[in-house]
């Protein structure tokens, strides 16, 4: 937890040179949060430390300067192995129909609670978008309306995209039972 | 939404007139208000053969009408994403074929623009030409069977004949290309496995001649068909506003009236200096995603024909020794190639991005199909994700099938055209 | 033989064995187990071009009741193989099977966490073929291994 702090502090700064449109947006109306820039290559994206995604998410989507009112892609990643103090990293792709314009969101999630808020009520595309980052890697979503496995067995019993977890798997393919 | 300077291209329909003739011709019966009931609910998959063998919809049903649907993926959950991170960078490429085999060059394509848009390559500009009629005449082979199949799953038999027989000739196209019929694994990263045939502009002109003669005759058959508009006409209606907001893309966002294709908003591989139309449609049913599709076909004949038409000379591969593999003929001469070859060939050696991450869409036939990549600096991609278009579409399904008849749950997932290898992944 | 002298050129006698099993091998009725990219080049290979009815094999049935030819054809992961194996024993005997594809046979190139390596560990498998996909010619050659399979099985 101590790296967590350091990464904060060494990660804001308002005053970076390459801040894009919608980053400055978002700083102006969240001026509290830590709004880092994001390593997304080809269009803005920032890494949003927030105390309440959902607030952040609707502003996204309800501001007329920004307009992300289509949710391309919600996904996760498992940061075990990079250089990175918070495990998970949620990363959501948004894109204005209004601007033509992309934009990436990286919020991190501890690996002690994996938990974040669910964006169904913002973009109801979230749904399944959700479950399958539930399904493999275990991040819970709070308030999403129907959170279960997708894509495995209801009964398997790992997150299998975790780093942790092997490719050939812990033998569920070669020991089940019908 | 509003439509934006896009050209587009008006579906004729029927006069309206003679629909409503056809409605008010139907007896509707009203059920006895006291009449005791209760829900049934029905298995539907993984084994039917309109779910195409590996989707599985619980139904629940008030008599023959659906009033909830519960639909269950993963039949087919391979493990490409899980894969992707122990396999290289143009090792993957293999892979996604196998998500998509009903237009496998479209993920090729849409993968390796992602590693390039990563690495920040150019491609030559012969190689962009064959990209684009190669994604163009996979979309043609896509199409053909999706309307084929959603015929065949509501009883006409012909029109998947009709379409198999025009695909016969686009595999033949594609195996001089790539060398097999279905998993071409054509694309590589900065380039392409190899150059195309001499007589590859003669082909293409050919499986585009046998693809619009299909789809004139599928049009003959299906689109003033009474059975067919009945079954797909209001059928799983999706308004524009709904459709963005769950996040619909390709056929099914455009026959909602969205007029939104990543080839024209956010152009890739030069679609910007093509001539093309964007079918958009009115209703949003079943009837005018088939209808939008069908059109497509048409526009993408036109794309091939330009693309073969205007076609650079040069190389195909990019200049790039640190992603790309040198000529084979330098190999034998060089010692500086016959290094490069190593390091691109030996295992663990390849394409080596930096340190990253990034989302590329392409517009495949089913919708913007991503590919979202996390390098940290080493020869395989350290998160790989694909953003599969039909997982988008399929998770419309629950809210289209409400209010309808049990015989509609195929008509509608025939024009929602699920691909369960990309579904599942 | 005595019997055929008195009824001439009418009548062919034959084994019952030989005469169920020459009629069995040319009407098999095939049940597509199709899941991924073999399946699409089964329909190749049930469409005009190869057309699988010059084998007598068109007649594709999608309930496991009325066939008695599974094709496996494409992947089988944890979650499918339940229901595979329900629709292999919901078969009504003599049944056959085809394992369609690197997929079906052995997991293929996909050596993941949920792939079943090869439908042979939980159904008996007849024919095996190779290829990613197989080619029509493919499916057709193991469709004729059957039909000599067949034509050799016992009528009971």
């Amino acid at each position: 937890m101590e790296n967590q702090e350091e990464r904060q502090t060494e990660g804001v700064d308002p005053q970076e040179p390459d801040q894009g449109e919608v980053t400055a947006r978002i700083r102006a109306r969240f001026v509290d949060a830590s709004v880092r820039r994001g390593n997304a290559v080809g269009c803005e994206s920032v890494i949003a430390e927030l105390d309440s995604l959902h607030p952040f998410m609707t502003f996204l989507r309800d501001d007329p300067e920004l307009a992300f009112d289509y949710l391309v892609d919600v996904t996760a990643v498992d940061r075990l192995k990079l250089d990175e103090a918070i495990r998970y990293a949620v990363v959501y792709q948004l894109y204005s129909y209004k601007f033509n314009r992309r934009f990436s969101v990286s919020v991190p999630v501890p690996e002690a609670d994996p938990r974040i808020e669910s964006v169904v009520s913002v973009w109801p595309g979230a749904n399944w978008l959700e479950r399958e980052v539930y399904d493999m890697y275990g991040i819970v979503f709070d308030g999403h309306p129907d959170l279960r496995r997708i894509l495995m067995p209801d009964d398997f019993g790992s997150h299998p995209l975790r780093k942790d977890y092997p490719l050939h798997g812990k033998g569920e393919r070669d020991n089940f039972v019908f | 939404m509003k439509a934006r300077t896009v050209n587009t291209t008006q579906i004729d329909k029927l006069a309206e007139t003679d629909l409503e003739e056809i409605r008010n011709e139907r007896v509707t019966f009203e059920r006895t208000p006291d009449m005791p009931s209760e829900h049934m609910i029905l298995n539907f998959g993984p084994q039917h053969p309109a779910t195409h063998g590996t989707l599985h919809i619980v139904l629940e049903l008030d008599g023959e009408k659906v009033v909830g649907a519960t639909p269950h993926l993963g039949y087919l959950h391979t493990g490409f994403e899980k894969l992707g991170e122990y396999r290289s960078y143009n090792q993957f490429v293999t892979l996604t074929d196998r998500m998509n085999y009903l237009s496998p060059l479209s993920n090729n394509i849409g993968y390796s623009h992602a590693v390039e848009k990563l690495m920040d390559i150019e491609i030559t500009p012969r190689c962009r030409n064959i990209r684009v009629a190669l994604a163009e005449l996979s979309r043609l082979a896509d199409h053909l069977l999706c309307v084929g199949t959603a015929a065949l799953d509501i009883g006409a038999f012909t029109a998947f004949l009709y379409g198999f027989r025009a695909r016969e000739v686009l595999y033949d196209l594609f195996e001089a290309v790539c060398g097999t019929r279905l998993t071409t694994s054509y694309t590589r990263v900065g380039g392409l496995l190899r150059d195309v045939p001499d007589n590859f502009a003669e082909m293409a002109r050919e499986s585009v001649e046998e693809t619009l003669t299909a789809a004139s005759e599928i049009d003959r058959l299906l689109t003033h068909n009474r059975i067919w508009r009945d079954r797909t006409e209001g059928v799983g209606v999706l308004s524009a506003e709904d459709a963005v907001a769950w996040g619909a893309t390709g056929p099914v966002l455009r026959a909602s009236g969205v007029d939104w294709d990543i080839r024209k908003n956010e152009p890739y591989l030069g679609y910007e200096g093509y001539d093309f139309d964007i079918p958009i449609g009115r209703n949003g049913d079943a009837y005018d995603r088939y209808l939008v599709r069908m059109e497509e076909i048409r526009q993408s004949a036109e794309i091939v024909r330009q693309a073969v038409e205007n076609m650079p000379s040069g190389p195909v591969n990019a200049e790039e020794e640190h992603a790309v593999l040198p000529e084979k003929s330098e190999v034998y001469e060089s010692m500086e190639s016959l290094i490069y070859h190593f390091k691109m060939t030996m295992e663990g050696h390849g394409p080596t991005p930096p340190v990253g991450e990034v989302y590329a869409a392409t517009e495949a036939p089913n919708g913007e199909l991503g590919f979202f990549i996390v390098s940290d600096g080493s020869r395989e991609p350290y998160r790989i994700r694909v953003r599969p278009p039909s997982f988008i579409n399929f998770s419309l399904f629950p809210m289209l099938i409400k209010g309808h008849m049990l015989s509609d749950v195929v008509a509608i997932l025939g024009s929602l055209n699920v691909i369960a290898g990309e579904l599942d992944r | 033989m005595g019997l055929e002298d008195q009824l001439q050129e009418n009548v062919m006698t034959t084994k019952v064995d030989a005469m169920v099993g020459w009629a069995r091998k040319n009407s098999l009725w095939p049940m597509p187990f199709g899941t991924a990219c073999c399946a699409i080049e089964l329909m190749a290979t049930l469409a005009s071009r190869f057309d699988l009815a010059r084998f007598g094999a068109e007649a594709i049935r999608f309930s496991p009741r009325q066939s008695d030819l599974l094709i496996v054809s494409g992947r089988v992961s944890i979650k499918m193989m339940p229901v595979l194996k329900t629709i292999y024993d919901q078969m009504p005997e003599p049944k056959w099977v085809v394992s369609m594809g690197a997929c079906a046979s052995s997991g293929g190139v996909f050596n993941t966490y949920t792939l079943v390596q090869g439908v042979d560990q939980y159904i008996p498998v007849d024919v095996y073929i190779p290829g990613c996909p197989p080619r029509p010619e493919n499916v057709i050659q193991a469709l004729m291994k059957i039909q000599e399979k067949v034509a050799q099985a016992k009528a009971n």
